[in-house]
């Protein structure tokens, strides 16, 4: 493909995004932190000073083109100065997750060979320190916050406002190989390296070019009329690649703000004072919130809860449509608009979504009547299909088409293809230059053409025209018997429910399928509190035999609905086991992004599984686990194996005739 | 409109007048639980000592005169001035003052720590030497009050409604004024409490006394402060009463008006205290209004009570009061 | 042993100063029970120094002795080099000595912020007639001291709980918490009572680190007691031990460690 190393403008890098954006509306704001219960802001004039300074004492500490920056703490404007002052001086920001344990970081750090790395805080200096001895390249550290840091050895450790000082004094020194290193940088140069967790193996550095970033941030930003007055809340950990789009790819095209939360545990409060107008969460967000709702509604007076489930109700019935701009009658518009004044409007607000214009939700399936939940309050909620490798976009939903159980149509400038064993291939500007260090796996996932593999199982919906996805294209297997066996659609269907958080569900060349399920502390916790049920424990609250009942219900309920669906009856759910702890990263039982590591789960609970299969109804079990601290520890428990009525398709089929 | 709809609405508005002033009797009793958990008897008498005070200092006259008299055997009454009310009150409030630190100096500061019971015993004792000793100071007779506030039938109002209704509310402009001045307090106290750093303080006091005095809050000044905050209330009180009715004894029953109010509102809410005054004064003259003639009158003197005692079986916490919860 | 005026460095690298606060034969008793008897111990200025005994050993009764809570029958207490009068408890707190509470007492129906700025009355100056007429004045102090408190409440990272009423809170970030309420009186001297008290391993690190922080971020002088021997010994710089009111031990944690008394103190020799 013949492409021109230059963009239109040349606006080819995000240094010179930040340019125009600090000459065009400099006053605008770019960034806000909360900090000290007080937002601060920088305007783009202000931000760019900043990352000026910090570039040039980059400079000052000897970072090379084509160096590898590592970037790790939590949604900071310092760090998203740090990425693009690392491009400035022509090297490569490599965000990494701050809660990755040492052994992950250091597989990172020197898989890329990382010379420098901009860190949070104490907790991470002393996390590289421990690793420091595997990192042969790895020479400088750079901190943000000074806490309790002040008697480490500074040789090769620096506090990042003493690299700015350090950066504006030299200015005059080192501005004129700043500027040269700026200017060299061109749409082919890379912008940004981002490891994938991937649920198998050694996770892989995605090389992403800036003309895929910025291709794919301009046509996104079209499609949804984004522009310089969108708020974004920057709170998704900064080593995915969706908030690298949000907060750096789209907001640096638009030249809208990025809000920065207080701490992780204060993002609730912090969305509803700035109440974003263009939001993006994954569904367990999503699923989160409405438990929280639901809660609090559980424990208003009756009448609060009488009007909230009749306006709930008129907003299922008519919110949609009004938001899709679908004709509606006056007197439900007169309703809707009521229910807005007294209930909707306020609950958006609590909420941190009344001023949301766009809000996007994806990565896993969202239940369908979450999804509605939103949609009826008049948020404008869509799904989005993506990956690292395509810089986020394949597919997107348009306003006025959106549906819960499809992802949407082909993203602007994507091309879709699905394969004969229905796994979904496309080619986009926005898709990546290779995995760093392993041209295996980048032809394997590329081919010669530009189309990548996605690796997810799917088709296009007849009525809608709209993609769907049903699973990983390696998780659908087949049953002993031969049929489809598509495990995350089963899970997906259990997680809808919001007394479980996590289902495993397994099947391949079996007889029938079996799954482990873990409950949901808050649901189920809240549930017991309300119901005077003690317990001490989650372990102890997962084998509560009320609990166990209640799960089993869910189950059945699920195979009901199963059973309805000729090509994936088989997969009813036979027998089930409420695990006694919850699936954790930490543990190696899911990736970062919280998916489950289905191989992972398969081994470490052998024994579960087996007894899921041989007809026992308990078995006793010791579990590995490892605390926040990185200490280890096992817990051991009798667990109870249950089986759950199965819906015979033939039955239904006779009952019905 | 029907002519007894019309009788209803100027009823219910006088109602509303009415409780201003319940509710501002109720908070001096809010404030001081609040801060102390004493339930004060005495706040009644000490409305009643304020208004006696006011109108002695006023007229210029001599406190403890008969006392003096007879044993000195002069025969003086008056130091023969007449001051202007605002300055008057300005010096009825230091008393006022005086005596929240006596008070507390005297009796409560010994009593920390004691049952609630006991506290409630001794604010009884309170009340009753505070009577006796009001009269004492400034004589036993009934006083007029004239501090200067607007009094008689509001003129605009009886036109207003003359004019819409064809028959004039009979509103007293005094009624009105208490209103306005009951809004206010209760406006400062709110700010008091909750934006300065004696308010802070207070509320500080009321929830833990260790750990307010481990960092630096003295207690004994706390409690003089809001001993005379609750002075401070009950002068007003005393002021719009005093000039309703005149200075006499059964002033100080007023008190025990306020104590369906505090059981309605909650005796830990301020706005349960404005909110409960408002719906006794008002449902207690409605209902005079409605069921009165029918039950042969005088309901007023027993309506509060059952209202209250309702609110008791149905609602302990009272309407706004911090929900009793034992966790088990 | 030490010199009395001059300080000393420690291994990682503090400067720890002068006596700041002195305890001469303080002999307590409750009616005929001794509580504390003839006991002595000095604080020093920046270190972390930690009182420690069986249950019962009049821990206690010596910290509420240091924060005026109790008046010890015989003995001085001399504090920055003048003996101090017999002083109700909230002048102590006036004169810079904060604590928190074994069982804590926090304002329960208060805010978090509204606890924490409780703290500050002491840099609060401005009067109530003040307050109301000179509004601006009291207005800048009270943003001056919201300022220095925002800074602790980040420092103790319990900004998701500013607004949270405090009886809403666990056990864990109430004790947090309460030290924020005690930092923000710029204490010269800090005193903790049982700072770990019933929490589990991880709080107890979390609460760790943070005693630590203070000193090394602030130069705060803490003392505080604890039966938990294992927390204390990481701590502290120096150790009185108390045994049944009287002081069996003093001196750095490797010398108390090895100090026979002690040992059969907490091994229950010595009694029974």
């Amino acid at each position: 493909m013949a492409q021109s190393p230059k963009a239109a403008g040349g606006l080819s890098s995000f240094p010179a995004l930040l340019q125009r954006n600090a000459s065009q509306f400099g006053d605008k704001a770019a960034y806000r932190e909360k900090e000290y219960g007080i937002w601060q802001s920088w305007s783009w004039a202000e931000a760019e000073k900043e990352i000026e300074a910090l570039a040039l004492g980059l400079l000052n500490l000897g970072v090379n083109p084509g160096d590898f920056v590592a970037i790790i703490g939590r949604n900071r404007p310092y760090f998203y100065w740090s990425m693009v002052a690392a491009q400035s001086v022509g090297a490569v920001p490599v965000p990494v997750y701050q809660d990755s344990a040492a052994e992950e970081m250091a597989y990172v750090m020197d898989h890329c060979g990382a010379r420098f790395a901009v860190v949070e805080d104490q907790e991470q200096v002393d996390k590289i320190i421990e690793i420091q001895d595997q990192l042969e390249q790895f020479e400088h550290m750079i901190y943000v916050d000074p806490r309790g840091l002040r008697k480490y050895d500074h040789r090769k450790l620096h506090e990042f406002s003493h690299v700015q000082d350090q950066g504006r004094a030299a200015h005059d020194e080192l501005i004129g190989e700043l500027k040269a290193r700026r200017e060299s940088l061109d749409y082919d140069s890379t912008c940004v390296m981002l490891y994938t967790s991937g649920t198998t193996g050694k996770p892989k550095g995605v090389v992403l070019s800036n003309r895929n970033i910025i291709e794919a941030s301009k046509s996104s930003a079209e499609f949804d009329r984004l522009d310089l007055n969108e708020e974004v809340l920057a709170y998704l950990p900064m080593a995915w690649v969706g908030d690298f789009i949000f907060s750096i790819g789209q907001a640096y095209w638009c030249g809208f703000c990025v809000n920065c939360p207080e701490s992780a545990d204060t993002m609730q409060t912090d969305l509803r004072e700035i109440g974003p107008t263009y939001y993006f969460a994954p569904p367990r967000v999503f699923e989160t919130q409405l438990t929280n709702v639901m809660i609090r509604m559980e424990d208003a007076g009756r009448f609060k809860q009488w009007l909230f489930h009749k306006s709930m109700a008129h907003a299922r019935k008519v919110g949609p449509s009004i938001l899709d701009g679908k004709p509606v009658g006056g007197w439900d518009r007169l309703k809707y608009w009521l229910g807005n004044l007294c209930i909707y409007g306020p609950l958006k607000d609590t909420l941190g979504f009344g001023r949301v214009r766009v809000g996007y939700t994806a990565g896993e399936a969202i239940g369908p009547e979450i999804f509605d939940f939103y949609r009826s309050l008049g948020i404008n909620l869509k799904q989005l299909y993506g990956q690292t490798e395509a810089s986020v976009f394949i597919t997107l939903q348009p306003d006025g088409e959106v549906h819960s159980d499809t992802v949407g149509v082909a993203a602007p400038g994507v091309e879709l293809r699905i394969a004969e064993n229905g796994e979904v291939f496309y080619r986009s500007p926005g898709t990546f230059e290779e995995y760093y260090k392993n041209p295996e796996s980048t032809a394997s996932t590329k081919d010669k053409e530009g189309w990548v593999a996605t690796g997810d199982a799917g088709f296009f919906d007849e009525e809608t025209g709209h993609l769907r996805i049903i699973d990983r294209a390696k998780d659908v297997g087949k049953m002993a018997d031969g049929a489809m066996f598509a495990p995350k659609y089963v899970e997906n269907k259990l997680k809808f429910f919001p007394n479980i958080l996590e289902a495993v569900v397994f099947g391949n060349q079996r007889e029938e399928c079996t799954a482990f399920i873990n409950i949901d502390l808050n649901a189920v916790g809240n549930w017991a509190e309300r119901n005077n049920i003690g317990y001490a424990s989650y372990q102890e609250l997962a084998g509560h035999p009320k609990v166990l009942d209640t799960i089993k219900t869910h189950v059945e309920e699920v195979n009901r609905s199963l059973a309805d669906d000729p090509m994936l009856a088989h997969c009813q759910v036979h027998r089930f086991i409420v695990l006694h702890k919850e699936l954790d990263a930490d543990d190696g039982e899911m990736t970062r992004t919280r998916k489950v590591r289905r191989g992972v789960i398969s081994e470490k609970f052998e024994d579960l599984l087996g007894a899921l299969y041989d007809g026992s109804d308990e078995i006793y079990t010791t579990t590995e686990v490892t605390y926040e601290d990185g200490r280890k520890g096992s817990i051991s428990a009798t667990l109870k194996v249950i089986s759950a009525e199965v819906t015979n398709m033939q039955d239904r089929k006779v009952a019905a005739e | 409109m029907p002519e007894q709809l019309v009788f209803a609405m100027e009823v219910f508005l006088n109602g509303l007048m009415a409780g201003v002033l319940y509710a501002l009797v109720a908070l001096g009793f809010v404030l001081i639980y609040k801060a102390s958990g004493i339930f004060n008897y005495a706040q009644g008498v000490m409305a009643l000592f304020a208004a006696l005070t006011l109108v002695g200092i006023m007229e210029g006259q001599v406190p403890f005169a008969h006392l003096i008299n007879a044993i000195l055997g002069t025969e003086i009454h008056h130091f023969g001035w007449h001051m202007p009310g605002i300055l008057a009150i300005l010096f009825t409030m230091a008393v006022m003052v005086g005596l929240a630190w006596i008070v507390n100096t005297l009796i409560f500061r010994h009593l920390v720590n004691q049952e609630p019971i006991i506290l409630f015993m001794a604010t009884i004792g309170l009340a009753y030497f505070l009577e006796g000793f009001g009269d004492i100071m400034w004589g036993a007779d009934i006083k007029k009050l004239d501090v200067g506030l607007p009094q008689g039938i509001n003129l605009w109002i009886d036109e207003t409604t003359f004019n819409i209704f064809d028959y004039g509310f009979f509103i007293d402009n005094l009624d009105i004024v208490a209103t306005v001045v009951a809004a206010l307090l209760v406006c400062a106290l709110v700010i008091f409490a909750q934006y300065t750093k004696q308010g802070r303080a207070m509320r500080a006091v009321a929830d833990d006394h260790q750990a307010a005095l481990s960092v630096g809050i003295s207690l004994n000044f706390i409690w003089v402060m809001v001993w005379s905050v609750a002075g401070f209330v009950a002068l007003v009180a005393g002021i719009m009463w005093g000039t309703k009715s005149g200075v006499q004894f059964s002033l100080s029953l007023i008190a025990l008006k306020a104590l369906p109010v505090l059981m309605l509102g909650g005796f830990t809410s301020i706005p349960g205290a404005i909110v409960g005054g408002l719906i006794i004064g008002v449902g207690e003259k409605l209902f005079e209004f409605g069921f009165g003639p029918m039950l042969g009158g005088a309901t007023e003197n027993w309506f509060a009570y059952v209202l209250a005692l309702l609110f008791l079986v149905f609602r302990p916490q009272g309407l706004f009061g911090e929900k009793i919860i034992e966790r088990v | 042993m030490l010199d009395a005026s001059e300080g000393y460095t420690t291994e990682d690298g503090r400067k720890i100063g002068g006596v700041v606060m002195e305890m001469k034969n303080i002999t307590l008793r409750f009616g005929g029970v001794v509580a504390i008897q003839d006991i002595s111990f000095d604080i020093r200025q920046g270190e972390i120094r930690a009182i420690i005994g069986p249950n019962g050993a009049g821990k206690s009764s010596m910290l509420n002795v240091i924060s005026g809570f109790y008046h010890p029958q015989e003995g001085e207490v001399w504090y920055k080099g003048a003996k101090r009068p017999a002083m109700k408890p909230y002048e102590v707190a006036r004169q810079g000595i904060a604590r928190t509470f074994q069982n804590i007492a926090l304002f329960e129906g208060m805010s978090v912020l509204d606890n924490v700025m409780t703290g500050r009355i002491r840099q609060m100056n401005s009067g109530l007639f003040a307050q109301a007429i000179w509004k601006g004045k009291a207005e800048r102090e009270e943003v001056e001291n919201r300022e220095f408190v925002e800074r602790i409440i980040d420092f103790l990272e319990i900004q998701h709980i500013r607004k949270t009423p405090v009886g809403r809170l666990p056990y864990g970030l109430k004790k947090r918490v309460e030290l924020a309420r005690a930092l923000a009186a710029e204490p010269s001297i800090l005193l903790l009572d049982e700072p770990m008290a019933g929490m589990n391993v991880e709080e107890k690190e979390d609460m760790s680190r943070f005693v630590l922080d203070v000193n090394d971020e602030f130069g705060t002088t803490i003392a505080l007691i604890e039966h938990d021997m294992g927390v204390v010994m990481d701590l502290s710089d120096r150790v009185v031990v108390m045994d049944y009111g009287k002081k069996i031990g003093d001196g750095t944690p490797d010398e108390v460690r090895t100090n026979q008394a002690v040992i059969d103190a907490y091994l229950g020799v010595a009694h029974d």
